[in-house]
């Protein structure tokens, strides 16, 4: 007979330390805020924003390295051992040192592209680099060992060869400031894009989500036969694009990805829709306003680079394409993060407590609907402001975004101040008894 | 020692004196964790015990449990399964 002796507690082996976890959405949300003020001084210059070095490459990558990739490599150090049963490394250096590479990394590069510095930018580069390939070890090493969950598995290394062209495009953008470069420009923007937006962030949010949205809903799997379709859509489009920006193809091809990135997309939201229409959970709260705003700005993303590409004269259409690709995975994720943090928050304080807090206890809920509001507003109105050609408009959303992002750091500071102080009575209690 | 075969298929209840019993082992995730807030939402007031037989710590569900005021306390099981024994709060 397995033994019955321990109570709740043996979880542990595959929860990372809460501080481990925490530290990496704690820098996540202060880059958030970060990037709404920066944004605020490159409003004049967002409508025409084409690449380059300046304020507005800081504000975008503020939001992408800082928040996306900070966030996902957080959560995705935890909940894959979780899905696939298996324990975590147990020594804290690899994450304490992918943490502190990628956050010096982060500050250093964003700093040398808003001062236009190409010297910091590729010291910063490097140690995003650094961070980046041990965790990508850390991450097949996860994928390697994971038990069942061949979807999420087959998601995640698509997740993590992009990584690797997104890491190398990357450089070769970073290091073509100061000479050294591996692609030519545009083939180097081309991969970057599509490798962040759609590759790396978007078949992990896609792997993750087959868990996430069922389990928040309460409803049963999709079916597998559409989720591997979706997925089979989305790999085959991603290298097709990586053929055409290569150059092995001709250019034309590349609304053939489009589409079938498009295609993949809808089925994958279709498929999470159907899942939330049959849960028994129904009230998801703003978390889910923000998730279905996220999933209809990808597909925006990808109907418009779509036209632009069959010549539809669409006023700053690129500028558009960024403000939905990027808007809608930061919108998305912000939403998926305002239930994981409680969850996360509850799961850390009450392990092997009798009577566990809620996540209900862990969440303030105010701050969240502040947050939901001024995000709506202040995507709205950067919008608008491209559109418009209104920089009183880009500024008022850029402020209207930080106040957001303050909101937002309030319900997280909530959940971290609640999980450690009910670690800290227990702890109390523990020295209390007779040894 | 090996593992002891599942009697009952994935998903399945059924009612034995110490309570509902669930058999949750071999469903990918979240299927245990969904399987068991339907089971104990279907019971409604009544104060039965549920048994969970799992393979692993179900560790995402003790937090949902007590957002519903349930209990869960870990019983002997066989090699190779986690058994929970789930209760509503007194």
């Amino acid at each position: 007979m397995a033994s019955a002796n321990t109570f709740l507690g043996g979880a542990a082996g595959r929860l990372l330390a809460p501080s481990i976890v925490f530290r990496f959405f704690a820098a996540a949300l202060l880059f958030h805020l970060l990037g709404w003020l920066v944004l605020l001084l490159a409003a004049p210059s967002l409508p025409d924003f084409a690449g380059g070095l300046g304020p507005a490459l800081a504000a975008l990558h503020l939001f992408t390295l800082g928040v996306l990739l900070m966030t996902a490599i957080g959560a995705s150090l935890q909940l894959l051992p979780v899905a696939t049963r298996q324990s975590v490394t147990a020594a804290r250096w690899p994450y304490e040192l992918i943490w502190g590479l990628y956050t010096l990394g982060v500050l250093v590069a964003t700093s040398g592209m808003g001062a236009e510095l190409p010297a910091p930018l590729g010291w910063g580069a490097l140690a995003l680099a650094a961070a980046l390939l041990l965790y990508l070890f850390l991450l097949a090493r996860n994928l390697r060992g994971a038990r069942g969950m061949r979807l999420v598995v087959l998601h995640g290394w698509g997740a993590g060869l992009s990584l690797l062209l997104l890491l190398g495009s990357g450089l070769s953008l970073a290091g073509a400031y100061s000479g050294f470069f591996l692609l030519e420009r545009i083939a180097a923007v081309g991969v970057h894009i599509t490798f962040a937006g759609y590759g790396f962030m978007g078949l992990l949010v896609m792997g993750f989500s087959y868990i996430l949205v069922p389990m928040f809903a309460l409803s049963d799997n999709p079916a597998p036969a559409w989720s591997h379709l979706s997925l089979g859509l989305a790999l085959a489009a991603l290298l097709l694009a990586l053929a055409v920006w290569l150059g092995w193809l001709p250019a034309w091809l590349l609304g053939g990805a489009l589409a079938a990135l498009g295609l993949a997309w809808l089925m994958h939201v279709a498929l999470m829709e159907r899942s939330l229409r049959s849960g028994m959970r129904r009230g998801l709260g703003s978390s889910f306003v923000l998730v279905r705003i996220g999933w209809g700005c990808l597909i925006a993303s990808l109907a418009l680079a779509l036209l632009s590409e069959f010549g539809w004269p669409i006023r700053r259409a690129p500028v558009l394409f960024g403000l939905l690709l990027v808007g809608g995975l930061l919108t998305l994720l912000l939403g998926m993060l305002s239930r994981i943090v409680p969850f996360l928050a509850a799961m850390h304080a009450g392990a092997g407590m009798r009577r566990p807090p809620t996540p209900s206890h862990m969440t303030a809920q105010r701050a969240l609907d502040v947050h939901l509001y001024s995000h709506c507003a202040a995507f709205l109105a950067l919008l608008g402001g491209v559109c418009l050609d209104s920089v009183w408009l880009l500024r008022g959303g850029a402020a209207v975004g930080a106040l957001g992002a303050a909101a937002y750091l309030v319900f997280f500071g909530k959940a971290w101040r609640r999980m450690t102080q009910t670690l800290s009575k227990k702890d109390a209690l523990e020295r209390s008894k007779p040894a | 020692m090996g593992t002891v075969a599942a009697p009952h298929g994935a998903g399945e209840h059924w009612s034995e004196a110490d309570g509902l019993h669930l058999e949750v082992r071999g469903m990918a995730p979240p299927g245990p964790f969904v399987a068991i807030i339907r089971l104990i939402e279907s019971i409604g007031g009544q104060p039965v015990p549920v048994i969970v037989h799992h393979d692993r710590e179900p560790v995402p569900l003790y937090a949902e449990l007590a957002e519903r005021g349930w209990l869960a306390e870990r019983i002997d099981g066989a090699d190779g399964e986690f058994r929970l024994r789930l209760s509503r709060a007194p």
